[in-house]
């Protein structure tokens, strides 16, 4: 029972509240927090704050017939009536943050790298890259993963009579990263000759919105880029999964000693080592390998870029990314490591490479499990053989389609640990490196 | 002419409300600026830019589609802060239908003041200016009369709450409003009806305008979104009955106000509105009512409302808007369009 304390859930995870004020021993806040028929958000916070210490428990996932924005828009009023409710602290509580992670280029229908094949020009082109990428001493090399849905349907079938996903790559391989309502709108768009369209990044926009809502201290989990936490005036407390699928990997994984610990990208490295140097097991890295090809010339008619070298248009790059393993997996069980799974591209990938490199069993730990548009198909039909989540978003929907492929972890113990702690003012290091 | 003219109007579309964006932009003579508003399969929102908005005058357009209202503003302020972001040297947030005004005050224990929040977060994105029409707040209506003195509670909060605040025009339906019944009808055999003590001011303003008789309609509210009692303060006996309002939700009030018109002896009765919301089960209930016809501008997009009631009719509102976006970006002043519609 913790005194003068008061939490209070949204919409998005009301199951995770549950469980938090359970552990806390204290009742969730009585709220009414709907919509109005013109959709505007109706919240009444039913139980006094006033001198109270707050807890606002809202995840960044939208599903289940909910939106995310919704979600966003939700716990800023919360905070807002909290606030204007006289509490002595507010906190805003996002197992998921929102708007964390952006991809760069969401307009592409052809989204996924592995839809579009390599021309024959691109392959030929120069790139400023060495290729391939030089390897530490004494590391095994792959021979890359082809990019293209052919390429990786023959090396699968071919390689190692592996065809797991296969169903995926015959006929019409339609991926889309991203779903849109009108794709016909989004094919239209191009922007004005000679500006290079981008794309906006939320991260600080959310932020500083959070903020100005009223939010004293922001706690949230494996944030994708911890600098997001520089973003705020405020306190951010970033908790580590880690802990969790360390304990994941020691109980439910046989003989993981001898397990390879893999990042599927660069990005993720400092991640993926962090867990296998802890644990004393070896690291794999999958690396995309860039190959941009040749700006058409006919792009450059202006007479500035005349006298410039043929650079290549980095727009392309991601297309024509290849993967390529650096490490040795074979005949040994693979552990991948991401803070976050959406589409689940990026890990479906990485599993097919390390199959094809001759893994035996194929784990995926990840602390998000969003699986957004058409990750659960995929990742059913991928060589990844176990994927282990945390509940930082609802999986009950993910468990019932996933089945025996879906492992979740408990965070709320976590987030209840360090709402107390919080409270209390006490360190919260504790939970950062427990090992 | 066109190459080294810095600082024009870009005008930037959200995706509540194309159409009122490019109408407005065909008025400027203008076309709306190259972005594209996206969601990404995990539902978070996506903005891409495919033209220099730097040290230019940007604009962006968005109303909140009815169901949509969060979707609209996280768009709106993503939009802005990328704006800010590419180095605007303005950005004015042209929301014709400001999203949650209703919640402009703390009414019960613990209610949010959403209005203000939304305020605040419109600044905290990066936006300069704000252009809306209608804001629902009774106190406003008396900008009519002074110009420029009001007392305007939900504006004063928008303005006063930071001290780096943003600049808020809040544009009137009325003159567009008072074309209409000239056009129509012979403002003498007309009553303009107020259906809430709250609009009485909006009403008599038209009324005074129009030279015409002026009835008030009584109303208990339990709940929100239900209205209780009705008591008819006036007559309307033979006469063409105006309900005049700033809003149409569920149009549970609109309808009722009919009936009551009705009884007492109108001759018929319709209702001018500035913001057709019309959520939940409004078309049906406009369908059975005695409600004539509902005139609405089209700040907020109808979608298939309009063949779904053959009641609705639409007042463009978009030369006031451009009329405003113009005035605003030469530094002119605006207040000529409180009194007047452009044609």
């Amino acid at each position: 029972m913790v005194r003068n304390i008061v939490v209070l859930g949204g919409n998005s995870h009301p199951e995770l509240t549950k469980s938090v004020c359970e552990i806390l021993g204290i009742p969730p806040c009585n709220r009414i927090l709907t919509k109005f028929s013109s959709g505007e958000s109706r919240c009444e916070i039913q139980d006094s704050v006033r001198g109270k210490d707050v807890y606002i428990i809202q995840t960044g996932f939208g599903g289940n017939g909910s939106r995310l924005n919704d979600h966003f828009m939700d716990l800023c009023i919360m905070i807002s009536a909290c606030k204007t409710g006289s509490a002595r602290r507010v906190t805003a509580v996002l197992p998921l943050f929102p708007y964390s992670r952006q991809p760069d280029l969401p307009y592409k229908k052809t989204g996924a790298p592995l839809y579009k094949a390599q021309s024959e020009s691109d392959k030929k082109n120069y790139t400023f890259d060495s290729v391939p990428v030089t390897p530490g001493p004494g590391t095994a090399q792959s021979t890359g993963l082809s990019n293209g849905a052919d390429l990786l349907k023959s090396a699968l079938t071919n390689g190692n009579g592996h065809a797991n996903g296969d169903a995926y790559f015959g006929g019409q391989s339609i991926y889309t990263t991203h779903d849109y309502e009108n794709a016909s709108h989004v094919g239209a768009f191009q922007a004005k000759p000679g500006y290079k369209q981008w794309v906006a990044q939320a991260g600080t926009l959310v932020a500083n919105l959070l903020t100005c809502a009223g939010a004293d201290h922001v706690i949230t989990m494996d944030l994708h880029d911890p600098q997001v936490q520089g973003f705020f005036d405020v306190p951010v407390d970033n908790l580590y999964g880690r802990p969790l699928l360390k304990r994941y990997i020691q109980t439910h994984i046989p003989n993981y000693k001898d397990a390879v610990i893999i990042s599927p990208d660069a990005g993720g490295a400092k991640r993926a080592t962090a867990i296998a140097d802890s644990m004393g097991i070896d690291f794999a890295l999958i690396h995309k390998v860039r190959s941009p090809p040749l700006a058409p010339i006919q792009a450059y008619q202006h007479p500035l870029f005349f006298t410039q070298e043929r650079r290549p248009t980095k727009i392309t790059d991601r297309q024509n990314a290849s993967m390529m393993l650096v490490g040795n997996v074979t005949g040994r069980v693979c552990i991948l490591i991401d803070d976050l799974v959406d589409t689940g591209n990026t890990i479906t990938r990485a599993a097919k490479l390390l199959k094809k490199e001759g893994a035996t069993t194929i784990y995926a730990l990840i602390t998000h499990g969003v699986f957004s548009g058409d990750a659960i198909n995929r990742i059913k039909a991928s060589a990844i053989d176990k994927i282990v989540v945390t509940n930082s978003v609802p999986q009950d929907e993910h468990k019932d389609l996933l089945g025996n492929k879906l492992d979740v972890l408990d965070i709320s113990h976590i987030f209840a640990e360090a709402i107390r702690r919080v409270h209390h003012g006490e360190s919260i290091s504790v939970l950062f490196n427990h090992d | 002419m066109s190459a080294e003219m810095a600082n024009e109007i870009k005008l930037i579309s959200g995706r509540s409300h194309p159409e009122l964006s490019e109408k407005i932009a065909k008025r400027l003579g203008i076309e709306v600026a190259r972005t594209i508003s996206l969601n990404y399969s995990n539902q978070e929102t996506s903005f891409t830019v495919g033209e220099s908005v730097r040290d230019e005058d940007v604009f962006i357009v968005q109303s909140t589609a009815t169901g949509d209202v969060n979707e609209g503003l996280m768009e709106l302020l993503i939009m802005i802060s990328a704006c800010r972001t590419a180095s605007a040297r303005r950005i004015t947030a042209v929301i014709p239908n400001f999203p949650y005004a209703r919640q402009d005050k703390k009414d019960k224990s613990r209610a949010p003041i959403s209005a203000r929040l939304v305020a605040n977060m419109l600044q905290t994105a990066g936006a300069n200016h704000i252009i809306t029409v209608d804001l629902h707040a009774s106190q406003i209506q008396g900008f009519f009369s002074v110009p420029g003195m009001a007392t305007r509670s939900l504006l004063t909060l928008l303005v006063l709450d930071r001290a780096d605040s943003s600049v808020v025009d809040n544009l009137y339906a009325e003159p567009s409003f008072l074309r209409y019944i000239r056009e129509n009808f012979k403002p003498e055999d007309c009553v303009i009806v107020s259906p809430d003590a709250g609009g009485a001011k909006r009403a008599t303003s038209i009324a005074d305008h129009l030279n015409t008789a002026f009835a008030l309609i009584h109303k208990e509210r339990p709940r929100p979104n239900v209205v209780g009692r009705m008591v008819l303060v006036g007559n309307v006996q033979d006469k063409v009955a105006i309900l005049v309002d700033d809003m149409a939700d569920t149009c549970g009030t609109l309808v009722k106000a009919a009936a009551v018109l009705k009884e007492h002896g109108a001759k018929s009765v319709l209702a001018l509105v500035t913001h057709g919301i019309l959520s939940g089960n409004a078309i049906e209930t406009l369908n059975n009512s005695v409600l004539e016809a509902l005139v609405v501008t089209n700040t907020v997009p109808l979608g298939d409302k309009l063949e779904r009631c053959p009641k609705i009719r639409v007042i463009d509102i978009s030369p006031t808007i451009a009329e405003a976006i113009r005035r605003t970006h030469n530094g002119e002043s605006v207040s000529y369009l409180f009194t007047h519609a452009p044609v």
